[in-house]
């Protein structure tokens, strides 16, 4: 176990002249929990790579300033003394398993150290135990979930008995449930071991109750120390840049409270202290843009899908009997757990796979008679990772090279979307060379570019921080509302919430509800945004966040006029 | 993923080093005998050991691929080989050959080298059903530690680029690239996206990579090796049986009794120099013998 000292730590990677870090002073007791926020390139990674010794001796580079792990200068140990004080884990399980089973991967550093074979037995014995992957100790890594592979990973470096233990964004590929076992995992070392923790995550209202302490990066600096204090009270909350607040609390600050909320049950707490379920649903007006309830829709058509099933050869039925009308302007977010059967209905409606029995009709035609390229021309398809897109020099042969394939004729559209998604700036950059969200906005002009009725996308908000999260929403709604209909596949039930207009619930590749975010989130325990939460039994069909700053302005408002009254 | 798959049968229960060990001394001997009986007590020894580890349906159709072989082996020979007095059958005049003359020497080699290249094939056949690969390869690591490394790392990376190629093609398709349409030559064109993306997601994940091992202290000093398999009485049994097997078969090759000569007329066979190819194909058949023991009586289970 371990304290960290950084004195005055600058560093630049190699050929550049602006510093990644720029005069960092930090100290981390031992035993601390720290998270840290900021943007992408604000220098976080680098960091926690400077902190393991990465940078510069992996990295090269130039660094300036002091590192001192217990006391000792990191520069004078060796790589042996180095790796068994700092572990590192990072952000992609796939890119950070060696070995061919989870057994040897757990080994694989302790190997490395060169240990007997009797001890490297009983850390892998101890590892797997407290881990929980006995059961997949032989079990080939090709077939793991993504979350046991995060486990297998961690497990990896966890069996060198590191003092510190470091995370580049460790949660950002998992579903929220394995990001929830990992983050447990953590929580748990740092408690009974005492092992010093620094994670990057962005998503903090996973994590922030864990933390002691938050630091936000800015520019190669630390632009704000907050401590957390008593785990679980948000006092530091109120010092933090609004951009890296949860969506709870945030919501409470829009709204101009002092008191910030961490949990759904804090926040309930206040409004409760506000006494509001008596005014509940009286003055309150409920959402302007409820669909009619009863009544023929008078949209066209644009997918109709009838009686589809859908059998793998080698795992079997994924999808069974679904009836799913898909209108124009229709915004839907399709929410369900993992092998629910959501990307292969995507890939059934964009034509990669035919219907085993049933049939899908997209603008009137049978997706068996269409080739995918024929489709492409009114189906749009964004997958989870935009580097699979990305290939080009640049932006714009990027976004041409679709053009070019679907034989469109060039009528100033893409110049419009490169305008609509600020990409005006990055025109001649390598795509490869820009941020995720940016990449990711190329990822989606190269798609859109067509002009599509229909754009899918499967777990678009993977990876973002909420700033990004925001912006992805706020650019899908626009392209909503210029006629295009959106069918994402997500497990971001707070994103769901806030942008779709339906939702669609899967479960064991059957469709169990499909209708309006009020009537399916409203009243669900696990498929509920937070605010939705928040607001459960005392306002109704309040979900997102405009709604629920509404309901909390309205809620001081009448406070106010009744103190004014009773004077 | 792999063809590799485990079964319940002792032949996959033995360390790893027992199973390279057999398989290894079978593949010298193929090489060293030429005698066509000794050759066939090999053949018959593996063909067992092979039903005794479950994989005879696998051995089958190595077979069937590996009689194509045979029957081209033979019909080259017996055309081309000039060597054999005994004529069988003498033809007409062909072009590029000459007269068309089958000797029984020539027929006779044919088939004795095509036992030879079976007991190959088959002994192939065993070493890739019910050797894991993992465990062989580690068996060699202390051999050659980084070139087996970067062997590991391509396997383990294989079944992830089969993944990424079927993705990324899928992801271009619906950009409109066409793979499944036109001609060799546009396909070929057109896939030119899909291997970019992948060799630029290929660089990225090696340089993630490469940092983790780094992180995790490789290269950093002298490695030690985590070896898991244990040894068991079975495991000394066969080895000791192999041993012999290896020590008659040499035996057999100084003495001369395990060559033949087909040519020019076929050696006469002397019932006394087979006793070599008894007792390495009897030693052989150790592994299936212990084996059916295993499954038949829990008490010999329980003590080997």
């Amino acid at each position: 176990m371990a304290d960290i000292k950084i004195q005055d730590l600058s560093y630049y990677y190699p050929e550049t002249i602006k510093p990644a870090l720029n005069k960092i002073n930090l100290e981390i007791p031992e035993g601390q929990f720290v998270i840290m926020v900021g943007n992408s390139g604000s220098g976080k990674s680098t960091l926690l790579r400077t902190i393991s010794g990465l940078a510069p001796s992996f990295y090269n580079g130039n660094l300036l300033g002091k590192i001192y792990l217990d006391g000792a200068d990191a520069a004078q140990l060796s790589r042996h003394e180095l790796v068994q004080e700092v572990g590192i884990v990072f952000q992609n399980p796939e890119s950070q398993l060696v070995m061919m089973n989870v057994e040897q991967e757990i080994a694989f550093g302790l190997e490395n150290l060169g240990l007997p074979d009797k001890l490297m037995k009983r850390r892998v014995m101890e590892m797997s135990s407290s881990l929980g992957l006995s059961a997949y100790l032989e079990s080939y890594v090709a077939e793991l979930s993504g979350g046991q592979k995060q486990k297998a990973a961690l497990a990896g470096v966890l069996a060198m008995h590191p003092g510190i233990l470091l995370l580049d964004e460790p949660t950002s590929q998992l579903d929220p449930v394995a990001a929830e076992e990992l983050l447990n995992i953590i929580r748990r070392l740092n408690e009974d071991n005492g092992t010093t923790i620094i994670m990057i995550e962005q998503r903090l209202e996973r994590c922030c109750h864990l933390a002691d302490r938050i630091l936000v990066m800015e520019n190669g600096g630390i632009s704000a120390d907050l401590k957390a204090g008593t785990r679980a009270n948000g006092i530091w909350m109120q010092k933090a840049p609004a951009a890296y607040l949860p969506p709870l609390p945030r919501l409470f600050a829009s709204a101009g409270y002092k008191e910030l909320p961490l949990t759904v049950k804090q926040g309930r707490q206040i409004i409760k202290s506000y006494n509001l379920e008596r005014k509940a649903g009286s003055n309150f007006n409920s959402y302007p843009d409820k669909p009619p309830v009863s009544g023929i829709d008078p949209r066209k058509d644009l997918v109709d899908i009838h009686d589809l099933w859908f059998t793998y050869p080698n795992t079997g039925e994924a999808l069974k009997n679904i009836n799913l009308k898909i209108r124009e302007g229709d915004f839907i977010a399709v929410l369900g757990e993992n092998g629910a059967g959501k990307t292969t209905l995507l890939k059934n409606i964009n034509g990669l796979l035919k219907p085993s029995r049933g049939s899908i009709q997209v603008a009137g035609k049978d997706t068996r008679e269409l080739t995918i390229e024929e489709m492409a021309l009114s189906v749009a398809y964004l997958s989870q990772d935009p580097n699979d897109y990305l290939f080009m020099p640049s932006v714009r042969e990027e976004i041409d090279f679709t053009i070019k394939n679907l034989k469109l004729s060039e009528d100033g559209y893409s110049e419009e979307i490169i305008r609509n998604f600020k990409l005006d700036r990055y025109i001649q950059c390598n795509p490869r060379d820009l941020s995720t969200g940016e990449r990711q906005r190329v990822a989606l002009a190269s798609v859109l570019v067509s002009k599509p009725r229909l754009l899918l996308l499967d777990e678009p908000t993977r990876g973002l921080d909420y700033q990004l999260k925001e912006q992805l929403g706020k650019l899908l709604l626009e392209i909503n509302q210029q006629g295009t209909a959106v069918m994402m596949v997500t497990h971001d039930v707070d994103f769901a919430a806030e942008y779709a207009r339906d939702i669609c619930l899967m479960f064991d590749g059957g469709v169990i509800e499909r209708g309006s975010k009020y009537e399916v989130l409203q009243h669900s325990t696990f498929y509920s945004p937070q605010i939705g939460k928040l607001f459960n039994n005392i306002v109704d069909d309040v979900i997102t966040v405009d709604e629920g700053v509404k309901v909390l302005l309205e809620l001081t408002r009448s406070i106010n006029s009744e103190i004014v009254s009773a004077l | 993923m792999l063809t590799y798959q485990s079964k319940d049968n002792l032949i996959f229960k033995l360390h790893p080093f027992t199973q390279m060990t057999f398989i290894g001394i079978v593949f010298i001997l193929s090489l060293i005998f030429s005698h066509p009986i000794y050759l066939l007590g090999l053949l018959m020894s593996v063909w067992v050991v092979i039903a005794a580890s479950g994989n005879l349906a696998e051995w089958k159709g190595y077979m069937k691929f590996s009689i194509m072989m045979v029957v081209f082996i033979v019909v080259i020979n017996t055309l081309f080989a000039r060597a054999g007095t005994t004529i069988i059958y003498s033809g007409p005049e062909i072009p590029l050959i000459g007269s068309l003359e089958i000797s029984m020497e020539a027929l006779a080699y044919g088939l004795g080298m095509s036992v030879r290249l079976l007991v190959i094939i088959s002994i192939f056949c065993l070493y890739t059903y019910a050797v894991n690969p993992d465990k062989a390869l580690r068996l060699f690591s202390r051999l050659g530690g980084k070139s087996v490394l970067a062997i590991t790392l391509s396997v383990r990376l294989f079944p992830l680029m089969m993944k990424d190629f079927q993705r990324i093609s899928e992801i271009q398709r619906c950009r409109g690239v066409k793979l499944a349409t036109g001609s060799w030559w546009e396909r070929t064109r057109n896939s030119i996206p899909i291997i970019s993306i992948m060799l630029l997601s290929c660089m990225e994940r090696s340089l993630q990579l490469a940092e983790s091992m780094y992180a995790r202290g490789y290269g950093s000093g002298p490695r030690s090796y985590y070896d898991k398999d244990l040894w068991r009485p079975r495991d000394y049994l066969i080895l000791i049986v192999t041993a012999i097997a290896l020590a008659v078969g040499i035996w057999s090759a100084v003495m001369g009794w395990s060559a033949f000569s087909y040519y020019p007329v076929l050696e006469q066979i002397n019932p006394l120099e087979l006793i070599g190819a008894g007792i390495t194909a009897l030693t052989l058949l150790v592994p299936a013998i212990l084996n059916w023991g295993w499954m038949k009586w829990p008490i010999l289970k329980s003590r080997i």
